[in-house]
């Protein structure tokens, strides 16, 4: 049962075939043009999208040794994620499914990221905690089944990648900021400067990384420009480690009130060296399974959402005509 | 020829089905507090393909690539890639204004139309085209008085234009106070007929992606902050 899936919710533009849980192709086309940028702008990741939709299709379909004959559904991400974006890869979803009288599954971004753990090889059977952390989310979920997740705990303020980012822009590294922040910070001492390890003391599963943010703002004003690009790798040595310090507290707290027998991580900050260490570290200590995801399943992909899609409700022609996305999830994540 | 042809560049959700000289489907959905662009115009395009004998019978899909709003300009693109790659039947992109000036032209007995869509912001996106459609000038997006100008030169030049559209709509009281003709709110002139998008398509002579190309007329407001002032910081990070 091939199925076409795309994802178009953020700024990379993804395509792939799925054959039930075993991925055919995964085709991602990432838009460095946000670089310029210092982030993702809406109209510009639109824009892209709508250039790169068809051609990165395609390749997901030559990838697959298949053509569009070959695929039995269309599975596209319906929300959350930038609204424009979204619009582009779901209208072309719709478009491709509709003349065949193919179902189109309307997937949930956050429900892919989940997903990409029962995926082949070695999928991850629930129940298992999930952390998902990356420049839009910052969720832990409690995964008892395929179909979705239960939010234990979401940021209260900015998402980890997003804090990530910025605070790679105040260290002028440029964006994206993560990769660039873990490579300085392996040149820095992390107790070199205090940073505040929010809501470790709060009882909740919540996060909170703005007040992280704000004392990076302070610090750096306190050293000058010469003094932050002279101590840059112990600023990012110390900001990633109370970002890690803060996941892993909460992924602690989530398995000391659950039984639960593994954690996965997804999202682009879960492909962190230093937070899948301490995780795995965490895992060992208790006994239970860490699951090991790969990095292109952890950033935003198609074969996640295809994923999902395999456990989200088809909707037969033609009742998907007017399907229209969502910008805000409606778990209420955000 | 059998043409499928549809416009979301402005707020009306706009569908046709042309064989050859005859309309055969035709149909124009204003908003409904907003535009109902993703959630009416696949739909309708999906009859319109009906009345012609269904997809296979399709011949080419026209579509307007804008001028207009960002997003249905995309919504409209997309759903005719997608429908394109779906059903294999060439799909080409024609200006929104273009077609917009050839409805003008075929509902006034005008030699020229100054064709104007609203294009927020307080400007236009407009051109100076003969009444079938043909551009005369590039296209031009500005406020009301660069419009004033721009009318009483094309003015000078030639026939008096006629002048229709969105935009026309939306600026009426700026134009008359400056002694312009133009229709009242609700006219037929103004209106986009999908007509037009068909019968542009159907001259078209190329198909393909390289014709789909959408006409936005304006960069992302971030580029022009990015131009302006480097150390500006308009990106939003969401990646991952
Ligand atoms: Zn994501």
């Amino acid at each position: 049962m091939p199925l076409l899936a795309i994802e178009t919710s953020c700024d990379d533009t993804c395509a792939a075939v799925l054959d039930g849980p075993v991925v055919l192709s995964n085709v991602i086309s990432s838009q460095a043009e946000h670089e310029r940028y210092g982030g993702v702008v809406p109209e510009v990741a639109s824009r892209h999208h709508l250039e790169l939709t068809g051609p990165v299709v395609q390749a997901a379909l030559d990838e697959a040794g298949m053509g569009l004959d070959g695929i039995d559904s269309v599975a596209v991400t319906a929300g959350p994620g930038l609204i424009g974006a979204l619009l582009v890869g779901l209208s072309t979803a719709k478009a491709i499914a509709a003349p065949r009288r193919l179902p189109l599954i309307p997937a949930d971004h956050l429900h892919g990221h989940v997903a990409a753990n029962f995926l082949e090889p070695e999928p991850l059977e629930p129940p298992f905690l999930c952390l998902v952390a990356s420049g839009g989310h910052t969720l832990l979920a409690g995964v008892t089944d395929h179909e979705g997740f239960e939010v234990l705990g979401e940021t209260l303020d900015d998402a980890a990648g997003e804090a990530i980012d910025k605070a790679a822009r105040m260290l002028g590294l440029g964006f994206p900021g993560g990769p660039r922040i873990e490579r300085l910070a392996e040149d820095g001492d992390p107790d070199a400067f205090t940073f505040p390890v929010a809501m470790t003391r709060d009882p909740g599963l919540n996060f909170s990384f703005s007040g992280l943010k704000t004392a990076l703002v302070y610090i750096c004003r306190d050293l000058g420009d010469e003094g932050v690009a002279d101590r840059a790798a112990d600023l990012a040595a110390g900001f990633q480690a109370a970002v890690v310090e803060q996941l892993v507290s909460k992924v602690k707290r989530a398995l000391d009130r659950g039984d639960w027998p593994a954690v996965a991580l997804g999202g682009g900050v879960a492909a962190n060296g230093p937070l899948r260490a301490a995780v795995r570290d965490l895992c060992d200590q208790r006994g239970i399974q860490f699951k090991e995801v790969r990095r292109e399943l952890c950033t935003d992909n198609a074969a996640m959402i295809g994923s999902a899609a395999r456990f989200s409700q088809p909707l037969a022609y033609p009742d998907y005509l007017g399907f229209d996305a969502f910008a805000t999830g409606p778990r209420g994540s955000r | 020829m059998k043409v499928v042809g549809f416009d979301t560049a402005t707020d009306d959700t706009v569908v046709a089905a042309t064989d050859g000289e005859r309309l055969a489907f035709e149909l124009c959905l204003p908003p409904d507090g907003r535009p109902v662009h993703s959630q009416a115009l696949l739909e309708a395009a999906g009859e319109a393909a009906a009345v012609l004998g269904g997809w296979e019978e399709v011949d080419r899909i026209a579509v307007g690539k804008g001028p207009g709003t960002f997003t249905g300009i995309r919504i409209g693109v997309a759903t005719a890639s997608g429908l394109s790659f779906s059903t294999g039947t060439p799909a080409t992109g024609v200006s929104t204004l273009a077609a917009l000036a050839r409805s003008i032209g075929g509902s006034t007995d005008a030699g020229r139309v100054m064709a104007l869509l609203d294009a927020r912001r307080g400007e236009v996106f407009g051109g100076l085209f003969d009444s079938r459609g043909n551009a005369l000038e590039p296209p031009f997006a500005c406020g009301p008085q660069e419009l004033v100008e721009h009318i009483r030169k094309a003015d000078v030049s030639g026939d008096r234009p006629v002048v229709g559209g969105p935009g026309a709509v939306r600026f009426r009281d700026e134009l008359v106070r400056a002694g312009l003709v133009t229709e009242p709110a609700g006219s037929p002139v103004h209106r986009l007929n999908g007509r037009s998008i068909c019968q542009l398509g159907a001259a078209a002579e190329q198909t393909g992606p390289e014709t789909l190309e959408p006409l936005y007329l304006r960069v992302p407001d971030a580029q022009l902050w990015l131009e302006r002032d480097s150390n500006k910081e308009p990106g939003r990070s969401q990646s991952g």
